[in-house]
């Protein structure tokens, strides 16, 4: 066992996964995506606020809670915390990849909407800051080894306001998409959290590794 | 003036040809390349292609063409005619930045005239942008700079590229004003790593500098904390709690912070330790202050991980800290002022506590007064001074000062009964500048001091010694004054040891915290001025003036051309003496004082030294006066004592007419009426002090000694032929005696016969003296008068003969002088000199003549008689002879009137002197 354990730790420096002075793995990257999205969650803080203002009462009271209606096609953060818990790291980062995508789109289009300049700027920044966010996620998979998704053709998220909507129903979209992309922002950032945990204790991981190597 | 002319006819022949031509350009030619750039230091080569009209028009071809570089003909050597039509030129190292190439052509062989010109631009590649560095302040925009390299000479343009590996940013063009810098236009993504270069890129190429990968979080500089504010805790005095709000950026990074402080007056900041203010947070307390001690604070944040930059520094708040009890007993002294009858004033002073020991404001003192073994008078004071009345016995006083927390400890003094004698003073006493203070040093006493005061005034003549003064401990034996201390001023410090018992002796010096010159210089004068000296003298200069200690003096003294002469004086003298001065010059003096920090002049003072010693005119003056009063006393006297000699010599005995007598004579005299002719005649000449009239030649060798007493008397007759022709000379010695004229005598003698009164003689007075008027009696006979009276002399001469060999000589002159007649004059003078030199000898005849010419007159016989007929004759001649015969006369007459009767004419009494004056 003794023997066993002196083997495997001098051969340590030969693993590559572990070799820490050599390429820093997605560690890093998963903890500035995590940053970026606790970022992102303070920006649209303030972006919502003033957006909600924009769009008037009675989106911007605070106690407005309106239910879901014509905003099927926002991906949908909630979910249940267990299946949440059961997912794995590259369906995770692709349900993060999927949504952002989608609500980029849809953010996009409300920037076309904006009446105010100011607006407009704040909304372009939040745009490009969620461009960041999706090349982040893009980089943790590829540094996972796991591919992007493909967007399916036709399922091509758009934001064509048709004549249906009324000026309310619109608003309401808008109220939506900004609820449903914190609480993405939200989840993300305790996805990206629990990756990072996972990633963290590389040392723990190999003694753990060491010990069911030894059962 | 012809070549000017010349000069401008060609000037204008060119100008006009140029015009005319101007329209052919576009046509005759054309420089290819048009526009070139060229890489600095390289070759280049244009080609120059004419045109087929130009070149027949013009009668010209390739070879004709010229090559001008910024005016300047490019020589042959460079041209390569390629064809009829072409030429081309090869420049080599071009340097210059900007080059005007011009193709020329020479018309019809010689006219030079353009064909066409390009502008060459000449400068270098960019080279790679070095040093790329981006900063993101906070709520504004990325702005990144780099070092551009080498001056490219040209047009360059900087372009900022940025990229995500997802995306690409719009480029950012630097602005030709800043090539160095560029602001991006979109905002930044935090937590997205970008990937930054420039690109560099001009005429002759582009430059990429190396790519930088970054996240722009890592490039922060935060805003800096603001709304920083100080409070303090009434529980701690000595710490100071600060509050902030940080920047909005801590909703997405941590920070770490630098917090400085200073106490207000200070200029140095002090840094709270950096571990303590690694993370965000909004408060921090800081310990270990002063109490009731204002404090400034600031601080700063950036990114906890030392990624990026320092924030601002907020703006400076403070606070101060909560008050504390006096750390210290003030410093407490008495002042007795002049004693009053009865009770015993004393006043109390203390000094207020600087801030750093009163820790807080000083509410108000107590001070409490305790008798020997008595109760003891608290009070309560404000101010910094109690005067209280005492009666003589000892007393303790203390004092404690009182804040808003509490009150310090007691300064304990003891006031001495009033028959107290002060002792042991401090010894060795020494102030001395340093570092710009004033420091003062002793020896302590043997005896144990409590604490010592040390007090300090400046000293003035003009103001008077306001003293302040402060307290050391008993420990201490090196202090400085702490207090506003002013240079040039003189300091006067004592130190008073306080004892247990009451203060000890108080010791004095002077100091100065910095000396300088003095302000004013001496005013020299002089005390006294000799020959060939000058004693200088001086005030003291007045401290006011001094500015230093006073450490010599310098005297320099000059006449008015001569160089200057300076000496050193002692600062204790007040007058110096200049010795070696030359008389009658005047001398330049001023006096400089010196400090040990320099001197200053006081002003001239000139003064003259005397032509002689003070007592120098006296010194020869009064012996020379008291030289010649002596002489002259002595003169007077001599001629006193010897004025009956004198008498003789200068006057001669002229007879007293009224005492005359008729002298007897026997009847066989002869006639001498020839004689008195004769004299008649001499007598209107003016030889009338001449009684004796010839010298043999051979006689004169033999009486040298006579000759020079006839000089004598030749000077003494001539004076007197001027004025008088009366009887005898004039000389201090005259005598009032009326002088008779020859004439008159004369007359007298012819009217003998007359029995009437002889004459009266009435004369002023000569020399004050009173006048008497005498009365003549006119005598009976005429000349035998005379006769008679001269006889006796000649007896007496005879009886000279017999005696003494001396007078023989004369007697026989006397003779000789009988039987010849007498005309010159010069002889008269030897007979005076005779005269002169026999006189006293003839007195001292005189009186032997009175005691034998009873004997003698009886025996006189004929032969005598015949030798007095000669001596009538000589008496005619002058009045000095008439003197004597006058003298005779007196002698006869007296004798006469005395013994009333004729006798034979021997007059037998002559007193001395023969001569009578009134």
């Amino acid at each position: 066992m003794l023997a066993c354990l002196c083997t495997v730790l001098w051969h340590l420096p030969t693993v590559p996964a572990l070799n820490r002075t050599g390429d820093p793995g997605p560690g890093p990257s998963i903890q500035k995506t995590y940053d970026l999205t606790r970022y992102l969650e303070h920006q649209l803080r303030s972006l919502a606020g003033t957006y909600l203002n924009y769009l008037g009462p009675p989106f911007n009271e605070p106690d407005f809670n309106p239910p879901r209606l014509g905003a099927e096609t926002l991906p949908r953060a909630t979910v249940n915390l267990e299946v949440w818990r059961s997912l794995n790291d590259k369906l995770r980062l692709t349900q993060n990849y999927e949504a952002y995508s989608h609500l980029l789109c849809y953010l996009r289009g409300l920037n076309r909407q904006a009446a105010t300049a100011e607006l407009r700027r704040s909304l372009a920044h939040f745009c490009t800051s969620l461009q960041g966010l999706l090349g982040s996620i893009a980089g943790v998979m590829a540094a996972l080894g796991y591919p992007l998704p493909q967007p399916l053709p036709g399922t091509e998220p758009t934001w064509a306001p048709g004549p249906a909507h009324s000026d309310f129903l619109q608003k309401m979209d808008d109220f939506w998409l900004l609820k449903e992309l914190q609480t993405w922002l939200w989840r993300s950032a305790k996805d990206f959290n629990r990756l990072k945990k996972k990633m963290q204790p590389p040392a723990a991981a190999v003694t753990l590794h060491l010990e069911a190597h030894g059962f | 003036m012809l070549l000017l002319h010349i000069w401008l006819i060609q000037a204008l022949v060119v100008l006009l040809v140029s015009e005319s031509i101007g329209d052919l350009v576009e046509t005759c030619g054309v420089i290819n390349p048009e526009s070139p750039v060229i890489l600095s230091g390289s070759n280049f080569t244009a080609l120059c292609v004419l045109k087929e009209k130009c070149m027949s028009t013009y009668e010209v071809n390739a070879s004709h063409i010229v090559w001008k570089a910024n005016r300047v003909l490019i020589p042959e050597e460079q041209y390569t005619v390629i064809n009829a039509t072409t030429s081309s030129v090869t420049l080599t190292n071009i340097s210059l930045s900007n080059v005007q190439l011009i193709c020329n052509i020479l018309a019809f062989g010689q006219i030079e005239m353009n064909i066409y010109g390009v502008r060459m631009r000449v400068g270098f590649p960019p080279e790679k942008p070095k040093n790329l560095n981006c900063i993101v302040n906070e709520g504004k925009k990325m702005k990144c700079q780099w070092d551009p390299g080498r001056e490219t000479q040209l047009e360059t343009n900087f372009t900022l590229k940025s990229e995500w590996a997802t995306e690409k940013f719009p480029d950012c063009k630097a602005k030709p004003d800043t090539p160095t810098s560029c602001t991006v236009a979109y905002s930044p993504v935090y937590f997205v790593n970008v990937e930054v270069w420039v690109e560099a890129q001009n005429a002759l190429g582009k430059a990429v500098s190396n790519h930088i990968n970054f996240d722009p979080i890592d490039r922060v500089k935060p805003n800096p904390p603001y709304n920083l504010s100080v409070s303090n805790s009434e529980e701690l005095s000595s710490i100071l709690k600060l509050t902030w709000i940080n920047p909005r950026i801590t909703n997405v990074i941590s920070l770490k912070y630098n917090i400085h402080y200073k106490a207000k007056d200070a200029s140095a900041w002090s840094q709270i330790p950096p571990e303590d203010t690694t993370a965000t947070r909004t408060s921090f307390t800081v310990q270990d202050l002063k109490p009731f001690t204002e404090y400034v604070f600031r601080i700063r944040c950036m990114k906890e991980d030392g990624k990026g930059f320092w924030s601002d520094w907020s703006e400076d708040a403070s606070g101060t800290t909560y008050e504390a009890r006096p750390s210290k007993a003030p410093s407490f002294w008495y002042k007795i002022p002049p004693q009053t009858q009865g009770s015993r004033s004393v006043r109390l002073i203390w000094k207020a506590l600087p801030p750093f020991e009163a820790n807080g404001k000083i509410l108000d003192y107590e001070v409490t007064l305790t008798r020997w073994k008595s109760r003891s008078q608290n009070f309560t004071v404000n101010d910094t001074d109690l005067t209280v009345n005492l009666t003589n016995d000892r007393y303790i006083a203390t004092l404690a000062a009182r804040n808003l927390v509490g009150k310090s400890d007691a300064s304990v003094l003891t006031i001495p009964a009033c028959d107290f004698q002060a002792t042991h003073p401090v010894t060795d006493l020494k102030a001395y500048p340093r570092d710009n203070m004033l420091w003062v040093e002793w020896t302590p006493p043997s005896k144990a001091v409590r604490k010592y005061i040390v007090e300090w005034c400046v000293l003035s003549d003009t103001s008077p010694c306001v003293p302040d003064w402060q307290q050391e401990s008993g420990t201490v034996h090196r202090t400085y004054l702490r207090g506003k201390l002013v240079e040039s001023k003189c300091y006067l410090i004592t130190v008073t040891p306080g004892y247990s018992d009451g203060p000890g002796t108080p010791e004095s010096t002077k100091a100065y915290l910095k000396q300088s010159a003095p302000s004013k210089g001496p005013i020299v004068r002089t005390k006294k001025v000799g020959k060939n000296e000058a004693i200088l003298e001086w005030d003291q200069l007045p401290v006011d003036v001094q500015n230093g200690f006073i450490r010599n003096y310098t005297i320099f003294y000059k006449t008015s051309n001569g160089n200057e002469t300076a000496v050193n004086v002692d600062s204790s003298h007040t007058e110096y003496t200049l010795s070696s001065l030359t008389s009658d010059t005047l001398y330049m003096v001023r006096m400089t004082a010196y400090t040990d920090e320099g001197g200053k002049d006081g002003p001239e003072f000139t003064f003259t030294t005397p032509k002689f010693a003070q007592g120098e005119i006296e010194a020869i003056v009064v012996p020379v006066c008291l030289a010649f009063l002596l002489t002259t006393l002595l003169g007077v006297l001599f001629c006193f004592n010897k004025r009956d000699l004198i008498k003789k010599h200068i006057w001669p005995n002229v007879p007293d007419p009224s005492k005359s007598h008729i002298a007897q004579w026997s009847p066989h005299t002869p006639p001498r009426h020839n004689f008195n002719s004769k004299d008649q005649i001499y007598s209107d000449g003016n030889f009338t002090d001449v009684s004796v009239v010839e010298i043999e030649a051979n006689d004169k060798k033999s009486f040298p000694e006579d000759l020079k007493s006839l000089d004598l008397f030749k000077k003494e007759k001539i004076s007197t032929e001027g004025h008088s022709s009366g009887i005898g000379g004039s000389s201090c010695m005259s005598s009032s005696r009326p002088s008779i004229s020859s004439s008159d005598e004369n007359e007298s003698a012819q009217n003998t016969s007359s029995t009437v009164q002889y004459s009266t003689v009435v004369h002023s007075g000569y020399r004050h003296q009173v006048p008497s008027v005498q009365v003549f009696s006119r005598s009976e006979s005429t000349q035998p008068l005379l006769d008679s009276e001269e006889r006796p002399e000649d007896l007496q001469l005879v009886d000279n003969v017999e005696s003494g060999d001396g007078i023989l000589p004369r007697q026989q002159y006397f003779k000789q002088n009988c039987s010849q007649p007498k005309t010159s004059p010069n002889i008269s003078h030897f007979e005076k000199s005779n005269q002169a030199s026999s006189g006293s000898e003839e007195d001292c005849l005189r009186l032997k003549q009175q005691q034998i010419s009873d004997q003698i007159s009886q025996s006189c016989g004929s032969e005598q008689m015949e030798m007095f007929q000669e001596v009538p004759a000589t008496d005619a001649f002058g009045s000095e002879t008439e003197g004597q015969v006058e003298r005779f006369e007196t002698v006869g007459m007296e004798f006469t009137v005395d013994e009333g009767m004729p006798k034979s004419y021997l007059p037998q009494t002559v007193r001395q002197g023969g001569y009578m004056p009134q």
